[in-house]
């Protein structure tokens, strides 16, 4: 089925793009991904793609730029910027996501994601490197 | 050269005359498939989004947005949301009217709305409306004031969690339970399955591979949902927890942003077998 779809998709998408890139304008969406804040200034995605790889997270989850075998346990992390809530829960804000980051079961008791234990400093770094991974694929709505 | 002319022009003409006779066949003997129920193809859709995406964006260009901040316009826009909104584009958590469900195109969800499009663009396409979609022109029935509070309640949506929007819900009759009691009549269908995603619009939140429309990050992206070992985070991914999730979510997990969507045994079934065709695999 994706076979078939991909190439159907190709064309218009590539004219959307043209069109689109060609008069981008610098406004800002109604409520844009980073709308609460909640990062610290200078949370570092480059410390955040490391502690990826050094926490274990591709352990469950597949995570662009970072290598490890492609996992399905957890959902794929390449579309947080695009998500638009956390876990399903809480609205995705910088916040929140660094909130479900540092203590997942807090969030939600049942969730098979596990306690990570990882500092506010951590969380945040890893935070900016998701939203930032994302935006940089992401297409234009 | 003369020569050249003419067969360049005898050739314009014969293929535009040939054109517009199989056009006009098509429209005379009813070929063109008008049901809700049957999607556009993608290439179809996609030109689509991208006719009215530009239209909204070059025609609000010269809107400037007032003030929108404010706790007061919130509220109000908040009220009016619920009143007019929230019956057709639900809310976190809350579930589309069933009439909503089967319009084509899908009314779209307005957290993503909200995430993509500026406050000028809303505030065009809630006054104007849009053509052939279900989108009704709002401007005979508020005043511009009131569209801009609508606007300013859209600007915190994304930010409210299913619960935040239920509280706010103050003394609005609660909404209409959505039941289905029909028991499923057989196993279930991949196919058919495709077909229900599009009347329960699970394609306004989610990214499903092969499925036109549905390419929206309100909830998780869908690929490979066959060889995902959870659902929600919560339950094992086997068929029965997929039908018990789709028919229940808020059941399983409570404070989802996933409504209850009325999904039937059978549709759930159906769908749930769509679900496990997504895999890896070609």
């Amino acid at each position: 089925m994706r076979r078939i779809a991909r190439p159907n998709r190709l064309l218009p998408a590539l004219a959307a793009m043209l069109l689109l890139g060609a008069c981008q304008d610098d406004k800002r969406p109604l409520f844009p991904a980073d709308a609460a804040g909640g990062l610290r200034e200078g949370a570092d995605p480059d410390r955040g793609r490391r502690l990826i790889a050094e926490r274990g997270c591709t352990a469950c989850h597949t995570v662009p730029g970072v290598s490890g075998p492609p996992s399905r346990v957890g959902p794929p992390l390449g579309n947080m910027a695009r998500q638009a809530y956390v876990a399903g829960l809480l609205p995705n804000t910088p916040e929140n996501l660094v909130r479900w980051l540092m203590d997942p079961p807090a969030v939600n008791p049942r969730t098979a994601m596990p306690g990570t234990g990882l500092q506010q400093a951590d969380a945040e770094d890893i935070a900016a490197y998701l939203v930032r991974r994302a935006d940089r694929k992401a297409r234009a709505p | 050269m003369k020569r050249w002319k003419r067969t360049a022009a005898v050739t314009l003409v014969a293929a535009a005359a040939t054109a517009g006779a199989v056009g006009g066949a098509v429209v005379y003997f009813g070929a063109y498939d008008v049901t809700a129920t049957s999607p556009h193809t993608t290439p179809v859709h996609h030109l689509l989004d991208v006719a009215l995406t530009r239209a909204v964006k070059m025609r609000s260009a010269d809107i400037v947005a007032p003030e929108l901040d404010t706790a007061e316009r919130i509220q109000n826009g908040s009220r009016l949301y619920r009143a007019h909104c929230a019956q057709c584009h639900g809310g976190p958590g809350v579930a589309p009217q069933p009439y909503a469900l089967g319009l084509n195109p899908a009314p779209a969800a307005l957290v993503a709305t909200a995430r993509m499009r500026t406050a000028a663009e809303i505030f065009w396409v809630t006054r104007q409306g849009i053509k052939m979609t279900g989108m009704p022109a709002w401007q005979y029935r508020l005043t511009d004031d009131e569209i801009w509070d609508v606007v300013a309640f859209l600007r915190v949506l994304p930010g409210l969690s299913a619960d935040d929007y239920r509280r706010g819900e103050d003394d609005q009759p609660p909404a209409t339970p959505l039941e289905k009691v029909q028991p499923a009549a057989r196993v279930g269908d991949a196919r058919a399955g495709r077909d229900a995603l599009q009347q329960y619009l699970c394609v306004t939140c989610h990214a499903i591979p092969g499925v036109p429309g549905a390419w929206n990050y309100v909830g998780p992206a869908l690929d490979q949902m066959g060889d995902r070992p959870y659902i929600a985070g919560v339950l094992p991914n086997t068929p029965a927890n997929m039908e018990r999730w789709l028919r229940n979510p808020t059941d399983v997990k409570t404070g989802t942003a996933m409504p209850d969507l009325g999904v039937s045994e059978q549709d759930a079934k159906d769908i749930a077998a769509f679900l496990r065709t997504l895999t890896e695999g070609p």
